[in-house]
């Protein structure tokens, strides 16, 4: 019991120190890198919502785009119709995404495999143009979600991203902290227990779509919360920014990070703000045609996904987890 | 074990987000940046690849074709333009990002030609383009909203208002079909929006108004249904307000049903090129009417036109030359001619001042008078109306352009006698 207590707060120091490690960094770098923070920050959230989903609770999401938008949407709504605080914004897009969610799960947890891949697929594909039947959420144009300048107290030169970054750093910090506690409570084991051996956890007396349906709400929730940072950093929300590619880039980015564990997510995170960079700089140093430049990006998403899976199955964290055990 | 492993973990993730973010840590950027006394670097964010690409991936290569000219000639004050293309794939998202990487990675001096409201929308507000006094050029975008100086100060549209092409429209339905039925189809959004307030204040009465959600013109059976309540209302005469796919759709649906009424195409979805492209017959087209504030791509004796072709057999690979390169070569030209006018002491302010205080001086190849000035930033302000020819292309009527000009307000559509500067020899600057 001691024990326990001990490394939860080793744990929260560590993201106390992580926190304060970024926010030096966030003085010393320029807007741009400010910017890409911001998104590793947005990722981190969603990545850990499918991660939590599917490594944890065995169900699987090609849709997670759906749900950032339903955050997304509720904060910018909250936003404009009641000059709320930001975060209270934040409080509501995961409020909505997770009545989404708990709605969703109610259903997901009839469902199985390809089956609810497959729901979970057309919801991607449907949702965001719901925005264009009702006049409220402004159609294609969308709305616009904005969070106003940073405080004057800050001074003159705070820039507009590295405002942006800190919310996102501090949202998803907080978040990250949340979410690995819960993983080890009650609730984390149940959801293992459910995603190795259904039917042993029925015997141990789990409810089996109960925990399902829990699993998929708190996982939205944190979709949502993802949405409101996607939707602050662009300043607007609309049916486009929710692309069937976010979908799959976050799917993309779980399987990077390695979706057994929470470790790794960063990995995914980072990997998914500097492909498109890393791509720019391999095109132009090496002059590459339109057609080069345009498809790279997606080239290689896809090729580390097959390299991961080939190599690193369970992630990169895992297996060095593996590795030092052996 | 696991608690270990794991402060391990996040030490290692400290380490690499710490990492990755300073890698590339900067200087603090100049006053000016993306201009030097030889050199001034413009930054184009646009969908290349993706659903919106077809016809719009062209412009950022006539643009750069006719910057090329200009250059190969000695450049605008001294200075070379160079244009960096990014592709955004028509998601705000990515647009947001690119032209974060057009600002602070590749240090532009103004943006130009950024594409689609929401994309445009996100970009401004996001970048703070006017906190930071960032020229966003010549967006290629109808929303009015762009066109309103005080929502978006350092933004200058160059295509007419949505609402300027209805109240054209109104007028001319009012002139050759008083009393006869009239059909509308629209796409349900702020584009719909401005356009309906443009036909209400033109006085059109519609006998059939039919929205559509924007992406519904790709379902399966969506625009078939458009036909057959077009069909039960029996209108002489159909507006298509939408976008290049709603155009198609809707002219290959009826195309199937063999309902032929007189067509009137909106200068949205009204590109010829693209529109045969996506299976609607030249020859079903031919004798429906268009609208455009440019004159047509296949008018050589234009010297514009023919000027503009000789470029993009130069310097463009001689692709196909349609609607999209001639809006591309405009917008760079207009540009062109913003720079010079703003002197050899270029700044981001100077520029912005030079389009509000002397575009009236502007040489350009739109037919209709500019609109900018220090209380508004609308680009062309107004239409000709003509027909399409068998082949497809559309033609001023009577061979020559009777221009429409007017405003986004209340104002009176009137014939304009407006006569553009000359072009200045062989297209160049100086």
């Amino acid at each position: 019991m001691h024990k326990v207590k001990a490394s939860n707060l080793t744990r929260l120091i560590g993201f106390v120190l992580l926190g304060l490690v970024l926010f030096f960094v966030s003085n010393r770098v320029d807007e741009l890198r400010v910017y890409q923070g911001a998104s590793v920050a947005m990722y981190v959230v969603a990545i850990s919502s499918i991660i939590l989903l599917t490594g944890y609770s065995g169900q699987v999401s090609l849709g997670h785009g759906a749900l950032l938008a339903v955050g997304g949407y509720g904060a910018a709504l909250v936003r404009n119709e009641f000059n709320a605080p930001v975060w209270l914004c934040f409080a509501a897009a995961v409020l909505l995404a997770a009545l989404w969610g708990a709605l969703l799960g109610a259903t997901a947890a009839r469902l199985s495999g390809p089956y609810l891949a497959g729901t979970t697929l057309a919801l991607a594909v449907g949702l965001p143009s719901i925005a264009n039947q009702f006049k409220f959420l402004g159609g294609e144009q969308g709305l616009i979600f904005d969070i106003g300048l940073p405080p004057a107290s800050l001074g003159e030169f705070f820039s507009q991203y590295k405002w942006f970054f800190w919310i996102a750093a501090l949202t998803a910090l907080i978040a990250m902290w949340w979410l690995q506690n819960l993983l080890r409570s009650r609730y984390g084991r149940t959801w293992r227990a459910v995603r190795s051996q259904s039917v042993a956890a029925e015997l141990a007396g789990i409810n089996l779509a109960r925990s399902k349906i829990l699993a998929f709400t708190v996982s939205a929730g944190l979709a949502g919360l993802a949405g409101a940072l996607l939707s602050m950093s662009i300043s607007t929300v609309s049916p486009g920014a929710f692309p069937l590619s976010l979908s799959f880039a976050l799917a993309t980015g779980a399987v990077l990070s390695g979706v057994t564990t929470l470790g790794g997510v960063i990995i995914g995170a980072v990997t998914l703000v500097a492909i498109p960079e890393v791509a720019d700089t391999l095109t132009q140093s090496i002059g590459a045609s339109e057609n080069v430049i345009a498809n790279l990006p997606g080239l290689m998403v896809s090729g580390l996904l097959i390299v991961a899976v080939l190599f690193v199955p369970n992630g990169p964290v895992e297996q060095l987890k593996h590795r030092q055990k052996r | 074990m696991i608690g270990k492993n794991r402060r391990k973990l996040i030490t290692a993730s400290a380490v690499i987000a710490a990492g990755s973010m300073l890698l590339a840590a900067a200087p603090a950027q100049a006053v000016e940046q993306g201009i030097t006394t030889s050199s001034i670097k413009l930054g184009i964010t646009i969908p290349m690849t993706g659903i919106a690409s077809p016809g719009y991936s062209k412009i950022p290569g006539a643009m750069k074709a006719y910057f090329d000219y200009v250059n190969a000639n000695g450049g605008v004050n001294g200075r070379k333009i160079t244009l960096v293309v990014k592709d955004d794939q028509y998601i705000p998202t990515l647009a947001v990002a690119k032209a974060n990487e057009l600002i602070f990675k590749d240090k532009v001096f103004a943006l130009i030609g950024t594409l689609g409201t929401a994309s445009t929308k996100a970009i401004s507000r996001s970048l703070q383009l006017s906190a930071r006094g960032i020229p966003s050029l010549f967006v290629n975008t109808g929303y009015s909203g762009f066109a309103d100086k005080k929502l978006y100060p350092t933004s200058f549209s160059i295509l007419p208002s949505y609402q300027m092409e209805a109240k054209v429209i109104g007028k001319y339905l009012d002139e050759n079909f008083a009393g006869k039925k009239v059909g509308l189809i629209y796409q349900d959004d702020d584009f719909g929006v401005d356009a309906l307030n443009g036909f209400k204040q033109a006085g059109v009465d519609f006998a059939v108004k039919i929205p559509y959600a924007s992406g519904s013109q790709g379902v399966a059976g969506v625009a078939g249904t458009w036909i057959t309540k077009l069909q039960a209302a029996a209108p002489d005469v159909v507006v298509l307000f939408g976008v290049s796919s709603a155009t198609a759709a809707a002219l290959g649906n009826a195309y199937a049903y063999k309902y032929a009424p007189k067509w009137i195409l909106g200068s949205v979805g009204g590109d010829a090129t693209t529109l045969t492209a996506n299976k609607v017959p030249a020859a079903f087209l031919a004798g429906s009417k268009g609208l455009s504030f440019a004159p047509a791509p296949s008018d050589s004796t234009d010297p514009y036109i023919a000027m503009f072709m000789d470029v993009n057999e130069k310097y463009n690979k001689n692709a196909p030359f349609d609607n999209n390169i001639v809006a591309g070569m405009t917008s760079a030209f207009l540009a062109v001619q913003a720079i010079k006018a703003a002197g050899p002491n270029l700044t981001r302010k100077s520029l912005i001042a030079a389009i509000e205080k002397s575009s009236a001086t502007f040489a350009n190849p739109a037919l209709t008078p500019l609109g900018f000035s220090s209380t508004s930033h609308v680009g062309a302000t107004g239409y000709w109306i003509g027909t399409y020819d068998a082949t497809g292309s559309l033609k001023p009527d009577g061979g020559k352009y009777t221009v429409y000009t007017t405003d986004s307000g209340t104002g009176a559509v009137v014939v304009s006698t407006y006569k553009r500067p000359a072009m200045p020899a062989k297209g160049l600057p100086n």
